[in-house]
């Protein structure tokens, strides 16, 4: 009894001193990882028009959903998706600031300095340059601009942009936009009027 | 069983000490231009050669994205190069606010380049097209022209001062509002004043006729000349060298390509549309193509970073095909 102890202690030393002989592990690493969830409670969008909305992300989650396909490209070529992108229809988050009409610009900007602007064609799905997979110029289908907070199914990421981000979205798979326009961290919309 | 144990045991040690693991290799993060990704991918090859234990991972993107991975989104980038050596004291030489330092110190100019007008053997007019008529050429209404979102990369911008330079070199020009200004609605005019022409474009940037076709990037452009979508694009000249496009060299006063003419080029301005990064304004100004290189101040490995700006400038001096112009 003695000895089969004295053996599984000596197994279990040298099964240690074995583990660490790879030495690829990282100490950090033997801690269990939980890894949290973005905290976004204090984060709001603003919008404003002839009058000013600010949203939680629950608010945002209030209005009516819509899901699509999306895809990007960056302009050197380098292709982001596809994903199933679900979110606020960016006509629909602008109705009760009055909506845009004819000549009326909306520009989308975020915390780290960026900022684009839509025209008011472009809000009605039209005016954007559209790609196969393959980066061959197509025809571009009908077109909407989502504000995205979930990106395959789980919660938009901040890593990826969350808990807004801009996606161009198509009900047809495969379908890329320019990247451009996919502002990511989306927390100020301006409704400038024509 | 103690023996049994111990047979465990030394399988264990064998298992774990000797099993042929791969290495991990430092990885070493290269953000470059998109107008240098042909020759940096040279470079990466040969630098992986000479250091088989680090991955070179090389992004492109246009300049002012290549440095806001550094200065806004904070990412831990090696080296960083762009296309207009002037974004680096503008972008980079302030301060840090997670570090206290600035994002970097220095930088080295090392390349120049010039624009060209890129075509193909199937473009209108092909045979035709020479260095002292190529204005006309393009001016033809059955002939479609491209360029590059000057909102989104430098190439864009600086294809439309070349057509503000060409009106004030040749006589009797009207190339802007032929090639570029008449082609949206309203169409773009000129302001003169202080000896500088001015051009301000609109928010969104989309042309109302076929005349003149722009998108977001290079590659995209020359994609639509290679389709035979349009005839020809503005262009830097060794990307149209790496594509194995023809191309027409135009007179060193209009391509950006001299520091003799620099106070020329000064007297042309593109006004953005709007401020699409908080951090550097609408305004720019002709000024000759200069590309730098730097290391950002909290780039994880600092000296193998060097390594390679080393290299990039020494295989810059030795050219090929693809490359840009060493700086003399």
């Amino acid at each position: 009894m003695i000895r089969t102890a004295t053996g599984i202690c000596v197994m279990l030393i040298v099964f240690c001193s074995c583990a660490g002989c790879t030495g690829t592990t990282p100490a950090a690493s033997l801690q269990p990882v939980t890894p949290s969830a973005d905290d976004f409670s204090t984060w709001n969008l603003t919008v404003n028009s002839t009058t000013r909305q600010v949203y939680s992300l629950d608010q945002i989650r209030a209005f009516p959903s819509t899901t699509g396909h999306g895809f990007a490209v960056s302009t050197v070529g380098i292709k982001y998706g596809p994903y199933i992108c679900k979110g606020v229809l960016l006509t629909d988050l602008l109705k009760p600031s009055g909506g845009i009409a004819p000549g009326d610009q909306v520009w989308i900007s975020a915390p780290d300095g960026y900022l684009w602007v839509f025209d008011y064609d472009q809000m009605q799905g039209t005016g954007f340059i559209t790609f196969n997979e393959s980066l061959k110029e197509i025809p571009s289908p009908p077109l909407r601009i989502l504000l995205m907070y979930e990106q395959d199914g789980k919660p938009l990421s901040y890593n990826d942009g969350g808990p807004l981000r801009v996606a161009i979205i198509s009900d047809e798979k495969g379908v890329v936009t320019e990247g451009s326009a996919w502002v990511k961290w989306v927390d100020s919309i301006e409704i400038k009027k024509k | 069983m103690l023996l049994a144990f111990f047979l465990i045991a030394l399988l264990c040690i064998s298992v774990g000490c000797t099993s042929d693991m791969p290495q991990e290799k430092t990885v070493l993060k290269v953000l470059p231009a998109g107008s240098l990704l042909q020759p940096f991918d040279e470079v990466e090859k040969a630098f992986e050669a000479q250091h088989p234990d680090v991955d070179v991972q090389v992004e492109g993107h246009g300049s002012i994205q290549v440095i806001r991975q550094v200065t806004d989104l904070h990412r831990p980038i090696d080296v960083v190069a762009v296309a207009d050596a002037s974004l680096i004291p503008d972008l980079m030489f302030r301060t840090d606010s997670t570090t206290g330092a600035n994002f970097t110190d220095s930088y080295t100019p090392f390349a120049t380049n010039a624009m060209v007008i890129a075509y193909t053997n199937r473009s209108r007019y092909a045979d035709e097209i020479t260095t002292e008529n190529w204005g006309e050429v393009l001016s033809r209404t059955d002939v479609r022209v491209g360029i590059s979102n000057p909102m989104l990369d430098a190439a864009g911008y600086r294809s439309i001062m070349v057509t503000l330079l060409a009106d004030q070199y040749y006589q009797n020009s009207t190339l802007f509002p032929v090639l570029i200004g008449s082609h949206f609605t309203p169409p773009l005019v000129t302001e003169d004043g202080d000896g500088i022409v001015t051009v301000r474009l609109p928010e969104v940037l989309r042309p109302s006729d076929e005349k003149l076709v722009i998108r977001d990037g290079s590659i995209f452009v020359l994609s639509h000349l290679e389709a035979g979508g349009i005839d020809y694009a503005f262009e830097y000249r060794n990307v149209a060298e790496g594509h194995n496009l023809r191309w027409i060299n135009l007179p060193q006063e209009i391509d950006l390509s001299s520091p003799d003419y620099a106070e020329e080029y000064g007297k042309v301005r593109v006004i953005l549309g709007f401020q699409r990064f908080s951090a550097i304004g609408q305004d720019r100004t002709g000024q000759p193509i200069v590309y730098a290189v730097t290391i950002p101040n909290s780039a994880p490995n600092r000296e193998l970073a060097q390594e390679f700006a080393d290299l990039v400038i020494q295989m810059t001096k030795s050219g090929g095909k693809g490359w840009p112009a060493t700086l003399n």
